[in-house]
Parts: C-alpha cells; structure tokens; sequence
C-alpha cells in the first residue's frame, strides 16, 4: 500500500492530539485495506479548524468543506455512491455548534458515515475560545470572565439522536482508538466516535485525561446503561457505547429501477408523452 | 383583433379541491382540441381564506390566463364579491342562491344539493365541472366518465351530485358562447412549470435532487419523489437549505448529477454553499423561483426581484451561469442546457424563475431533440490533479469509486484556496494563478452556451419590449392584440451581448416584476439602452394581457 501521509508541512503543535487521531486513522485505513478495500473507495470530507488540516495531510480523496457542513457534504457523497466508505472528520466547534443539525440529522437517518469528533474543547485555530464542549467557566478571548454555557455531553447526545454506533476514544491512546474506528467505518450506519484530544495550546488536557478515563469492560446492556456511563463524573469512558443494526438511509430511499442513462431517458420521456 | 378565448373562473374556500376542479376543466377543454393556461391565485393556508384557479382555452396557443372570466363559479359569498367584477359581457356567474348579489348572477341551490346527495361533506367543487359541462354541451355520459376517473373516493354521490347540478344549469337553456371542440389536435400533457424543470433536469441526467420545502419552488421536490420508481432517482427532504446545498456538492463529488431548488429565502441560506460550488468548482444546478420578499414576504405569489440576488449568488469571485427561462417550453429544454453547461465549465448555475412559471400550467410536447450527451473533460495523465491549469481554465474530472479511479488517484476538492493537487495554499503567487484560472472559465461558459438560444425575439413592430422570465409569456399574450418587438435574454450570465447587439443603445420599454427596474438598470448597464418605460408590477400578481395592452399604448404616447 501507497503511504498516506501527503508531502504537505504538518503545522499542528507540537505534542497536539491530532497526531495521535492522524495515527490511528492511518492505521485503521491500513487494515481496511489489507481486508480488501481499495483506497480509491475510501473518502472524506472535513470541515474548517485544527481538525480539518487532516485533510492536507491524510492522502486520501476528498473534500475539504465548509466550516460545519462537512457532514452535510458527506451524505450527498454517500448517497451518489452508496458503495464509498465515507469519513467525516469534525472538531466539536464544527460538529456541534456551526453543524449541529447536520450531526443531528445524519444521526436520526442512520446515514452510513463515520463521524469523527475531534474533542479538544475548544476552537483551537481561531485562538482557543469557547466551544460548544467547553466546561461551564472556561475562559476564552471570546469569554474572558468565564463560559456560562454547559457543555453538551457529545455522547449521550448522539446516542439521543439515533447514531446505531457510538464510542469514545482518547488520542493517546492510538492502538484502541485504531481499533475502534476500524469498527466505526465497519458498521453499517451512522457511527460516531469521539476522540478526546488534548489542545496543548489552549486547553492543555492530558494529565487530566490520563488521570481520568477507563476502557469499558464490555458494550452497556442498554442505551439508558450507556447515557449514564456516558454523563460519569469521575470518570471519562472509553470504548463502545452503542451498537445496533439498523435500516440505513440510503436503502431505505433507493429508487425500485437503477439509474437510466441519457438515451434511455429520452425513450422514457418519449413514451411518456 | 378579436380573440377567440373562453375564460373560466372558480373560485372558493382553500381545501374544498378548487385547484383540482379547474384541472379536470383544463383537461376536458385539451381533449376537446384547446390549448389551454392555468394559473392558480392562493394564500399560505390550508383551509379557508380565499383561493381561486383561472382556465383560459383557445383554438390557439396560450401564453396566461385573462382577469376577466366568460363563465365565473363562486363556491362561496366571498368569492361572489371578490370576483363579480371580473365577469366578461355576456358573462355567466354561478353561485349559490344564498349568495346572490344581483341578476348579473345566477342561483343554483348548491349547497342544498350537496346535502342531499352526500351522507357527509360532500365535493362542491364537482359542481363547476358539472356546470362548465353543461355550459359547453359536453354530454351527460362524459362528465359522468370524466367525474368517475378524476375522484376515486364517494363515486356514487358525486356521480348523481353532479348529474343533479348538471340537469339544472341545462334547463337553463343558456346560449352557447364557444364552441369547445376544435380542428386541430394539440398537446395532450398538461404540465406545470416545475414539472418541466424536474423533468429537464432529469432528462440531463438529474440523480439526486436535495431540498428543503419553500414555495413556490416544492412541487418540484414533490413531484420527484413521487416519480421515485418511475424515473431511478433520488430525492432528499433535508434538515435544511444549508444541508440541501452542501449535499448536493458532496453528489457532485462522487460524479452525480445534482441539483437544488428554493425561493429566494432558501438561497440566501444556501449562499456560502453556493460560493463553495465557485471554489470546488463544482457543476451544482440550482432553481431559484422567485415570490415577493423580503424576508417570508408573500409565499404564493409572483416576483421578479431577485434578479440581482440571483447574478450575485455566492461571496467571492468566480464565474456563475444565470439562465431564465421565457416559455413552458424553454423550461425543459434550459433546465437540460443549464445542467450540461454546468458540467462542462463545473461551474454553478442558476435558472432563475418565478411562481408565475413554476405553479402556473399549460399542455405542450416536450422538445426530446434537446436530449443531448455532451463530452466531460476527461483526464489523460496519470498523476492526476484536479485543478490542473489548463487555457480553458476548465480541469479534467475523475471521481472516487468510479472505474477510472485507482488506488494512486487523490482527488481533493477544497473550499480553501489551494494548489492543481487540490492541497490546501496561501501562498501568493499560488493565489493569484488560480484565481486566474478560475476566471478563465468565465470566456469557456460563454463560448459554450453560444450553442443555444440565448436571446428570443416574439413579433415585430417599431417599439420594442424588453422583459425575462415568464413576463415574456404575460407580453406574447399582449401581442395577440397589440404589435410590438419583444426582445427577451434567456441567458443573464453570460450576458448575450454579440445576439443583442443590434438593440445597443435603442429606446425601449422595459417590463418587469418589481418595485425597482432592476432589469432595466441591468440592460442600461449592458446595453446602455434608453428606457422610454418602465412597465412595473410588484404587488404579486401575475400582468393580465389586457393591462400591459394598455400600459405599451400609454407608453409610446406618452
């Protein structure tokens, strides 16, 4: 296999979680296709922020989006050629705030797409103010005496929207976060699986995050099991929280007749009147 | 000169099928060899308020419907009122006896007989049918057909309501006015303007169309999906206008004919997406039917004023195709030529319409000849760059997962400034070239769209009339009693300067819906032009042909 990581200057910071996200997916596309699947079937769409640089360095196709509507973009791609594996990358700014409905909406259609959320809880490109996972307090340029927003628990919210998979992983953790986007893009519908990752520019996480998460030991017995899982206060879980099989959209809306080409068309239109 | 056209007027309460009864009115007139118009006047509510629908029929092409009506049904006392002015001489107004005004109107016990012959609430609207059957001595038998075959539910009682109806207005023995069956045979189909669009769309190729509701621009989203399995293709209710948008530029992506439609409002929504399709260079169709703004303004009337809206789309420099089409016809066939042009430049276009066109209906046979394959750019290397510099400015296309594509193939497409690769650049000199390159697209649209009709020129006379859009279909009505030269730019953007050269600097009347000239102040610029008039119309309302009759005389005596 080709490598996937492109000629372009990496401008994360130093020590930034990103590059542990840009590890696991490179290593998780590297399973996928030893399994069988061509490169030139997998794509993705990004949106705008620290996130969205993947797209530079990551040598795979696709579509560098707008700020929030990399999801949107994704489904389009999805439905026109249902056989793509698509993979969305999100920060929490892109996917939550300026994006929500499209996370929301791709969630409740269980349109099959991995999500990936890039939690650094904060807008880490445009110099750290709040987003919209920033802890109650947070001091930003753009809240500089303190966040009074809670923060939305990303997790208990998609879980709520319908997403038949949802999981958390931890930047640092690159081997179990490989592994579960490995399962994510495997998944037959909308998965969503966010990444804990520390900002070490504005939101410095790690000790934090080392100190604080656990693996699952095994899949919750069931969704209210795993919204409480999701919303513990000591500690920050990672691994799966949800997994279910489920009609996706794409089948669901399939015309009974396949795609006509241009003189059949014309027949068509010609009988027709 | 005398026409020979038969108007018919129903009016009522919205949800009593109104809409519907005036298209089982237009079908009976196509099968009796009429061309026929239909426009339907209704407010955003479900029930009540006040809707009407105008048939218009001749032996003749139809471009609008008239104002004033030969035969007026009202359902209501409201629509008694509304419309009783809008009876021709020799007209007939039928209403219930309960709402007779005067002896310009004649009772019939309507509302009794729906008790009568319905167990429950009962179809009204059947009666104008019945009415307009008898007034054109169609026969007992083919109204009972035609009345069996449009309504499915309650068959026997609105079978013998109807028949009820039918027996009292020929006792009447009214005299008949118009000979319904004519010579010639005429277009069997009856299509509204959206449904030429869908169909347009769809005969270039169309495989996903993606939405959100906004009138007047739905019923083309509608009548996709219902044609799902008919027609292969996919349709997408999305959570958004934003959604719709960025959607469809993910279609393009995979290598999908994709297209979006709205009103004004839903493209002020879609703006950044719209910009995104300039720089992604994505081949994004658009439909932008127009109804009066700003903001919610009137959801189910006409306008015209998103003409510069439209010519502006999108923040940012790039090249954009705006289109408008002037006929039921130019409908299809623009929809079929903007999608093509669109792929052939990848660049987004807009057919810029109005409600007037979109909802309004008319029997035509669809142009097929302008069903036409067209040749893509297509890449030759092997290292494959999707914004390879060419003279053209237009890049090769290949899309993932397609047969073309390898595994070594990385197509990026990046709303960021950004190099041939598709990678992300802010250096300047990288900026500046493809800027450039972009840009020059601008000259490959405009050499591209020379193969089509850019500009149509109806009648002849020494003054001349400017309008777009479907104003050009209220002014050939017009011509049908007043000579003049209608000169009509079917194509905006490009502007069709070498097609309109002859008009440079010519006095002219221009006429439009909206409370600015805009489209005069646009063809000054471009043509300079000398505008002897401005014929404006900005209160919803489509022009009736015999307003702008008046308003051209006023106009070259004044």
């Amino acid at each position: 296999m080709r490598n996937l990581i492109s000629s372009k200057e990496n401008t994360w910071c130093i020590g930034c979680g990103n590059f542990g996200i840009f590890a696991a997916v490179r290593k998780c596309i590297k399973t996928l296709h030893e399994e069988g699947t061509p490169l030139a079937d997998i794509v993705m769409t990004s949106g705008i922020g620290c996130h969205g640089k993947i797209f530079d360095y990551l040598d795979i196709s696709g579509i560098y989006g707008l700020h929030g509507r990399a999801l949107a973009t994704a489904q389009g791609v999805k439905l026109a050629n249902p056989n793509l594996n698509v993979i969305t990358f999100g920060g929490d700014g892109d996917s939550l705030g300026e994006g929500l409905e499209h996370t929301l909406f791709a969630a409740k259609r269980n349109m099959d797409i991995t999500l990936i959320l890039h939690n650094n809880g904060n807008y880490g490109l445009t110099t750290g103010q709040a987003s919209p996972l920033s802890d109650f307090g947070y001091k930003g340029l753009s809240t500089p005496f303190g966040n009074v927003e809670k923060p939305f628990n990303a997790i208990s919210l998609l879980l709520e929207a319908g997403a038949s998979f949802v999981a958390r992983g931890y930047s640092a953790k690159i081997d179990h976060l490989a592994g579960i986007l490995h399962q994510a893009i495997r998944h037959k519908g909308f998965s969503f699986v966010e990444v804990l990752q520390p900002c070490v520019s504005y939101n410095n996480t790690y000790q934090l995050y080392n100190e604080h998460t656990a693996f699952l030991d095994a899949l919750p017995s069931d969704i209210e099991h795993a919204r409480a899982l999701a919303k513990d206060h000591e500690k920050q879980y990672l691994g799966i929280f949800h997994n279910e099989a489920r009609a996706v959209y794409h089948e669901l809306i399939a015309p009974a007749i396949p795609a006509m080409d241009v003189s059949a068309r014309k027949q068509y239109l010609t009988e027709y009147q | 000169m005398a026409q020979k056209i038969f108007t018919v007027l129903v009016g009522g309460k919205a949800g009593e099928g109104i809409k519907k009864a005036a298209q089982v009115i237009a079908h009976l007139a196509i099968i009796h060899n009429n061309h026929v118009f239909q426009t339907d006047d209704y407010q955003s509510l479900i029930k009540g308020g006040h809707n009407f629908s105008v048939v218009s029929m001749s032996p003749s092409r139809m471009y609008n419907t008239y104002k004033q009506a030969n035969l007026v049904i009202s359902f209501d006392s409201r629509s008694v009122d509304e419309h009783k002015g809008d009876l021709l001489e020799g007209g007939l107004h039928f209403c219930d006896e309960a709402d007779v005004r005067d002896d310009t109107m004649i009772p019939l016990p309507l509302a009794k007989l729906v008790k009568t012959h319905y167990p429950e609430a009962g179809n009204m609207s059947l009666a104008s049918i019945a009415i307009f059957c008898a007034v054109m001595g169609i026969s007992e038998e083919f109204l009972k057909d035609t009345i069996a075959r449009e309504f499915k539910r309650n068959q026997a009682e609105n079978t013998s309501f109807a028949l009820a109806v039918y027996q009292l207005v020929n006792q009447l023995d009214l005299q008949k006015v118009y000979e319904l069956k004519q010579e010639q045979s005429v277009a069997s189909k009856f299509y509204t303007g959206n449904q030429l669009l869908a169909l347009g769309a769809w005969a270039a190729g169309l495989d996903c169309y993606f939405s959100y509701p906004m009138t007047p621009a739905s019923s083309i989203l509608h009548y996709l999906a219902l044609k799902r399995d008919q027609l292969g293709i996919k349709t997408v209710h999305a959570e958004s206008e934003l959604a719709a948008a960025n959607m469809a530029l993910g279609a393009c992506f995979a290598g999908k004919r994709a297209a979006v439609g709205s009103s004004g409002g839903g493209f002020a929504l879609m703006q950044e997406a719209f910009s995104m399709a300039g720089m992604v260079e994505a081949p994004l169709l658009c439909f932008l039917s127009s109804r009066p703004g700003p903001a919610t303004g009137v959801s189910t009337y006409t306008a015209q004023e998103d003409l510069f809206f439209a010519l502006n789309q999108g923040h940012g420099e790039f090249p954009r195709i705006v289109a408008s089409p002037d006929s039921f016809e130019r409908a299809f066939t623009l929809a079929i030529e903007l999608m093509n042009l669109a792929w052939e430049s990848q660049s987004p276009a807009i057919l810029l319409t109005e409600k007037h066109l979109s909802e309004s209906a008319t029997n035509l046979r669809l142009d097929i000849s302008k069903v036409d394959e067209y040749q893509l750019a297509q890449p030759d290397s092997v290292n494959y760059q999707r914004y390879q510099f060419t003279q053209s400015g237009i890049s090769p296309l290949k899309f993932p997962g397609s047969d073309s594509a390898t595994d070594d193939d990385v197509i990026k497409w990046n709303t960021n400034e950004h190099l041939e690769s598709g990678f992300r650049t802010d250096k300047a000199t990288n900026i500046k070239l493809m800027k450039e390159k972009r840009q020059r697209k601008s000259a490959a649209i405009d050499s591209l769209s020379r193969k089509y009709r850019r500009v149509e020129v109806y009648g002849k006379g020494s003054t001349k009339v400017f309008a777009y859009g479907s104003t050009a279909l209220e002014l050939r009505e017009a011509q049908k009693y007043i000579d003049f030269e209608l000169v009509v730019p079917v194509y905006l953007e490009p502007f069709p300067h070498d097609e309109l050269a002859a008009y440079r600097g010519k006095e002219v009347i221009v006429v439009e819906h909206s409370l600015n000239p805009n489209f005069a102040r646009f063809l000054k610029e471009k043509l300079e032009i000398n505008v002897k008039a401005n014929i404006l119309r900005y209160d919803g309302r489509h022009f009736d042909a015999g307003e702008l009759v008046n308003a051209i005389r006023e106009a070259i005596d004044a």
